[in-house]
């Protein structure tokens, strides 16, 4: 593939990564790889394999933790996100993350959505903005007669896809979810994952997850690491039918250790 | 802890099919002999050991679907399970053909055997070789012994077109005996397949071991 085939078909590429915390732990050891556009991707792996890590480092949110040390390249629309004239607010406009806990701001519903696009300089309608960033969170329809109330008065599922609402207003490219349903009750996460499913056709989702049933279902590429390694990247199906690695066939039939 | 349940659940169909493919095999063993002795008796245990082959396919099944849904089995697991259930279907099919070969004890009874009889034997020990080997290279998940058994399926395929001519041949010498003759190649025609069924098998235990789907009946 030349440089012009990567650009178009990938929406992150990864080259070299290492990252290493103040304690000397590598989280990341020499990871390359190249994401797709628009689909889902799922990174598994045990805990403490540097998954989570991996992913707060395609927008830059490591360098919150004092001492951590990243090396290698993250590019991102053909620039390296770590280049030295990147600014990480902006990065973090383009590529979104959620969390593992819905951490709506203690506002309303729709000062959740308005604060996020005032502060990131958005001056066009914001009621128009808040409804069709709830609506494109498949939201819209629960909260739009409480927009007003408190943003903590809804349920773990609701102040999730009210998270991922925020992150849409936002207009990313691509969106970062870690264990984005490990805090949610089975249909709330089935709502999220319906919701992945819908945005997959407009956005890059890279989601971090635990469960591997998850991975299975929702996503079209799975990356499983270990040790800070990433061991196999393959298609979802391929994957988890005849993984190429024995190290990927013992953890997901769950036999590692 | 849920490994250990699904590692108990794996030996348990072993331990099924093994058994499924020694009451298979014994079966037609039995069916074989009583037609060369023309013992209505022992080819009545044929058809009363065909349910007992069919609940044990039943239980197998039965054992899958548990897993499956309880278990989520994926990649080795995963194939093993639906590897198994056609695994079972097609030792549950040799069952089967074995019942047909018993059945031509009752039809032959109290006349001279035909030459084509021992044809017949001959294909139910090499289909018996086909069903031992077939279990053992499952028990030992051994693919390349698995590509050994499924090539025999060429000597039964031959002893089914000699048997073939040499009785189309008696047919046209003795059109009286054309009736007979036709159930005789038709029996001939279902041991050739309980061939094919093994071969199968075997093709499921090769996507088992080595994940790959082949061909091994060209």
């Amino acid at each position: 593939m030349n440089d012009r085939q990567t650009h178009d078909y990938a929406a992150l590429v990864v080259r070299s990564l290492n990252i290493r915390y103040a304690d000397g732990h590598e989280a990341v050891k020499d990871m390359s790889c190249v994401f797709p556009r628009q689909g889902v991707t799922a990174i598994i792996g045990p805990s403490g394999c540097g998954k989570s890590t991996a992913l707060r480092a395609f927008n830059r949110m490591n360098e919150l933790i004092p001492g951590t040390e990243t090396t290698g390249e993250v590019i991102f629309g053909g620039r390296n996100i770590y280049g030295a004239d990147m600014d990480p607010v902006r990065i973090r406009r383009h590529i979104g993350m959620v969390f593992q806990k819905p951490n709506p701001f203690p506002k309303s519903v729709y000062e959740n959505i308005a604060w996020a696009a005032r502060i990131h300089g958005f001056k066009g309608g914001m009621d128009a903005l808040v409804e069709s960033s709830l609506r494109k969170a498949a939201l819209w329809e629960e909260v739009k007669d409480k927009l007003k109330k408190s943003a903590l008065s809804l349920s773990g599922g609701q102040q999730q896809r009210l998270c991922i609402a925020r992150t849409l207003a936002l207009e990313p490219e691509i969106i970062l979810m870690d264990e984005p349903t490990s805090a949610l009750d089975p249909i709330s996460t089935s709502r999220i994952e319906d919701l992945i499913a819908d945005l997959k056709k407009d956005f890059t989702i890279l989601i971090v997850t635990h469960n591997m049933q998850q991975a299975g279902r929702i996503s079209d590429m799975t990356a499983f690491m270990l040790m800070g390694e990433l061991v196999e990247f393959a298609p979802t199906k391929r994957l988890f039918v005849h993984p190429e690695d024995e190290r990927t066939e013992r953890y997901i039939t769950g036999r590692f250790g | 802890m849920q490994r250990s349940n699904f590692e108990r659940g794996i030996e348990r169909i072993d331990d099924l099919v093994l058994s499924m493919a020694r009451s298979v095999g014994e079966a037609l063993g039995r069916a074989s002999h009583s037609l060369m002795t023309q013992d209505l008796e022992l080819a009545k245990s044929v058809k009363k050991g065909d349910t007992i082959i069919d609940s044990i396919q039943a239980s197998i099944e039965e054992l899958v679907v548990e897993l499956i849904a309880t278990q989520q089995p994926v990649a080795t697991d995963l194939r093993h399970l639906m590897s198994v259930m056609k695994l079972a279907s097609d030792f549950e099919r040799a069952g089967d053909y074995a019942v047909h070969l018993a059945k031509a004890t009752k039809l032959f009874f109290a006349e001279p055997a035909w030459r084509q009889f021992e044809s017949l034997k001959v294909m139910a020990e090499k289909g018996q070789a086909m069903i031992e080997g077939t279990a053992r290279a499952y028990k030992a998940r051994d693919s390349a012994l698995a590509r050994r058994i499924a090539a025999m399926d060429d000597e039964i395929d031959h002893c089914h077109k000699a048997l073939l001519s040499d009785t189309l041949s008696l047919m046209q010498e003795h059109p009286h005996l054309a009736e007979k003759a036709a159930k005789i190649i038709t029996i001939s025609g279902f041991l050739e397949r309980l061939g094919d069924h093994m071969t199968n098998a075997c093709e499921a235990i090769v996507f088992i071991v080595e994940g790959t789907r082949i061909e091994l009946n060209d």
